[in-house]
């Protein structure tokens, strides 16, 4: 090399790159002989393995059938599912009325205000009375949860002295007979007769159309009974009522407070049992679902569950365990003594005695910790991409849409590394005693603010902490990767299959009005570097001011 | 940075901590040879030194490195070594792992550094132990290691605070054998020391400090002609001071005797050197048996006591 190219090469920077490269190398091998960097990466690690277990777990359960609807159940044990007895109208909650059971028709009633008290005829009758009875059919008997007398019990019980409900009451569905042959009975009976109502009491009565026989359906005919139609990036109304359970008619029959009314045309489209469906016509991506009750509500679970809990799961992992728990547990503890620690040993003077600015010193510090940190989250959050993208749902063999979303979050896991490292280095120059205390507040603060980002992610509160920014980061990566997050964020929401997506993911917020992922990711990256440049900035100043004893 | 400006410049310098003193007023200039700072703990020899290596700023007056402000700039630190008074050191380092580790923060190639590493640890007599943890060395290889830390850029101005501190009388011979190598060598050495006999084998040159005022500068043994001529005591113990005592009491130099011990004479002379001329000759012919002989004024703290204006 000629004179001129060494003279290049024995440069002012070059000697700087060495002394740079000399103290951050150096920092890492201190922070590798440190044991709390091992306690801490270890703990790391096994939150990690931890994850993973569980998620091998779930995914080797397959991803079930689940009856989203819950319309395989029989509540009221007559052998008949929820389902079946929703399209005959009958209820699942009465063991009485089911499919064939024959409907009661409601033809009159005397009630408290009523004159005539007296009534005949051969009808079903519900209520409080005496009854001169020329026909009982005591086959008819039933029990408290019916309100069905129950003939076994009461068909001879005889009557307490005095005048029945006026001087005692009877419970529900029982009856007891008087001197006179004459029952007085509180309930249904169904009976031919002549019937007086006490005053203050109430009968009513009817009759029951025809019993036939229906044969029960198996319940697993009604899991994964009615799946998402829905002709892909098609806005307007789309789905179908495949079970039938959104077009059965009228009232779901019984009268207790949890058998609503049911609604046809819930979303007020003027169509009956459809869904709505709103397509962006510029990206084609799905931002919003609106169906009917009972339609669609009962995919092929295997189809939709999979693959949404396979992202909510990658997605948890990077928010809660990366960008969460990493983030502020490595920092807290291999930054805040970066420099403090040398200082209590008594070692910084060795540093300090060197022509290094104390201000690039600060920063140098910064990098040897970082270098530590992000190698480790590299390793592993590709450790995490590989194993979750080789077992992940799909047909091939390794997932690797997935990679570039676990980049993404290692990347803001490094950024929100490098914003709370400046921070807590800083804190540990500022306090060198107490700054612990000071930065175990400001964790509980980005736990608080990182928690209510993953619910309410527009609350403006929350761009006041570094946490914010990082989830907000996570789902840009997100939407950026795989731009149909949203519509399986929706359809898990819209027809109820629990996967945990729609809680764990939301769109992105920081996307100046545009909703470009992109925009979101730059937003981010800006916002965290600007934190730990001012930061370091701020540490470097006041070390240089700072008379070391 | 000017190359001809004195390595170590004072001018009027105070520190103060509040409303402790640490230095008061301090003018001096050092550049070449070896110079012992003196002065009991606590008399500003730290306070002085980390003044030099910029981690203090001066209350008044200005500090000078090779001409340059250290408070202000780091670039003196290229020509300065510095050896701490404090112990801690990277403990889990080998010797050699430090020392190039050091020699990378000036700048150096890893080649570079690992070449100089090994010359200087040669020189301070690790070669042996250079690949051993520093941890598990004794306190006088730590001080060496030390040393050679100092060293490994080749600086013009070495800083030793205390270097003899708590090391056993083998490690204290290398190390003052160091230290006078270097000055040999035509570098500028500032050593302190709290103990006078310290100082006295390694050089003439001396600062005294005191109650952070500088006290005295200049040739050690012209400070020493000062205070011999000033009254002194020679104790000796011996089975018969009586006896001695009259062999003495005749002699020029001395002035009177004392009993302060059973056992024990104490000779009194205004001149030190000319009573410790007569000395030998007086016992031998006396016959009488001596079992020591002390100088109980001849430490730091008696000529200080002089200097200061005490007796």
């Amino acid at each position: 090399m000629d004179s001129q190219g060494r003279g290049l090469s024995e440069s002012v920077w070059t000697s700087l790159d060495r002394k740079a490269g000399a103290v951050v190398e150096l920092t890492v091998r201190q922070l590798r002989h440190k044991v709390s960097t091992w306690a801490v990466l270890g703990l790391g690690t096994l939150l990690m393995v931890l994850l993973l277990v569980f998620y091998i777990d779930s995914v080797r359960d397959g991803f079930e059938s689940i009856d989203n609807d819950g319309d395989s159940f029989d509540m009221d044990n007559d052998g008949y599912p929820m389902g079946q007895e929703w399209k005959y109208g009958t209820s699942d909650w009465d063991g009485e009325s089911f499919p064939g059971s024959g409907n009661f028709i409601f033809q009159g009633q005397i009630d408290w205000n009523d004159p005539d008290r007296t009534v005949s005829g051969n009808k079903t009758w519900e209520g409080q009375a005496i009854l001169d009875a020329s026909w009982i059919d005591y086959d008819y008997t039933g029990g408290t949860w019916s309100n069905i007398i129950d003939w076994e019990t009461y068909e001879s019980n005889d009557c307490a002295e005095g005048a029945p409900f006026e001087d005692w009451w009877l419970p529900y569905a029982s009856s007891c007979l008087q001197e006179d042959g004459t029952y007085a009975f509180n309930g249904r009976v169904r009976a031919s007769g002549q019937l007086y109502v006490p005053e203050g009491s109430y009968l009513s009565w009817g009759i029951f159309t025809e019993v036939f026989y229906v044969e029960p359906d198996p319940p697993e005919m009604y899991i994964d009974e009615d799946g998402i139609d829905w002709a892909e990036g098609d806005s307007g109304s789309q789905g179908f009522d495949d079970d039938g359970d959104c077009f059965r008619i009228g009232w779901i029959t019984g009268d207790d407070w949890w058998e609503y009314q049911h609604e046809p045309d819930a979303n007020r489209n003027g169509i009956p049992c459809d869904v709505v469906w709103v397509v962006d016509p510029v990206t084609g991506e799905v931002i919003y679902i609106d169906p009917d009750d009972y339609v669609d509500e009962d995919p092929v679970d295997e189809e939709y569950a999979g693959e949404s809990s396979h992202r909510a799961f990658v997605i948890a992992s990077g928010k809660i365990a990366f960008v969460l728990l990493l983030g502020l547990f490595l920092p807290l503890f291999l930054a805040l003594g970066l420099v403090r620690d040398e200082t209590e040993r008594g070692t910084l003077h060795y540093l300090l005695s060197k022509p290094i600015h104390r201000g690039e010193f600060i920063f140098y510090r910064v990098l040897g910790y970082m270098a530590v940190v992000s190698s480790f989250v590299i390793v592993l959050a590709l450790l995490m991409a590989l194993i979750t993208s080789l077992i992940g749902p799909g047909d091939e063999l390794i997932r690797f849409g997935d990679f570039p979303v676990w980049m993404g979050i290692a990347a803001a896991t490094i950024l929100v590394l490098a914003a709370y490292g400046s921070l807590f280095n800083t804190i540990g120059l500022i306090m060198p005693k107490y700054g612990v205390y000071l930065c175990i507040i400001i964790g509980v603060w980005e736990f608080a603010m990182g928690f209510t980002t993953l619910f309410a992610p527009e609350s403006s509160v929350t761009f006041l902490s570094i946490s914010h920014w990082g989830l907000q980061m996570v789902d840009a990566t997100v939407l950026a990767a795989w731009p149909d997050t949203l519509q399986y964020s929706q359809m898990s929401e819209a027809f109820g299959i629990d996967t945990g997506l729609q809680w764990i993911w939301k769109p992105p917020v920081h996307t100046l009005g545009t909703g470009n992922p992109y925009i979101s990711i730059v937003t981010s990256i800006t916002f965290l570097s600007l934190v730990s440049g001012v930061l370091i900035s701020m540490g470097s100043s006041i070390f240089r001011r700072k008379e070391i004893m | 940075m000017s190359t001809d400006a004195p390595a170590v410049m004072l001018e009027s310098v105070s520190k103060w901590y509040g409303e402790v003193i640490g230095v008061n007023d301090i003018s001096l200039a050092i550049d070449g040879g070896v110079t012992g700072v003196l002065g009991p703990n606590g008399a500003g020899k730290s306070t002085m030194f980390k003044l030099l290596l910029g981690r203090l700023r001066p209350s008044q007056g200005e500090v000078r490195l090779f001409g340059t402000d250290p408070w202000k700039s780091t670039a003196p630190f290229r020509r300065v070594g510095y050896v701490s008074e404090t112990e801690p050191l990277y403990e889990w380092m080998t010797g050699l792992d430090f020392v190039s580790t050091m020699a990378r923060l000036h700048g150096m190639t890893r080649e570079e550094a690992t070449n100089r590493a090994e010359h200087v640890l040669d020189f301070v007599g690790l070669s042996d132990v250079r690949h051993k943890e520093v941890g598990k060395y004794s306190k006088g290889m730590r001080q060496r290691v030390k040393i050679a830390h100092a060293l490994v850029h080749d600086p013009d101005l070495i800083i030793l605070d205390e270097p003899l501190h708590g090391c056993d009388p083998l490690a204290r011979t290398s190390i003052m054998s160091v230290i006078r190598e270097l000055g040999n060598r035509g570098k500028t050495v500032i050593v302190s020391s709290h103990i006078l006999e310290e100082i006295e084998r390694i050089t003439e040159q001396i600062v005294i400090l005191h109650n952070g005022r500088l006290l005295a500068l200049g040739n050690l043994h012209a400070i020493r002609g000062l205070l011999d001529k000033h009254p002194h005591r020679i104790l000796i113990e011996t089975e018969s001071p009586r006896e001695l005592a009259e062999a003495f009491i005749s002699r020029d130099p001395v002035y009177g005797v004392r009993f302060p011990n059973p056992g024990f004479l104490e000779i009194q002379t205004s001149n030190l050197s000319a009573a410790h001329s007569i000395l030998p000759q007086v016992i031998v012919d006396s016959g009488i048996k001596v079992s020591s002989v002390e100088n109980p004024d001849d430490n730091l703290d008696s000529l200080l006591g002089y200097l200061v204006g005490g007796d």
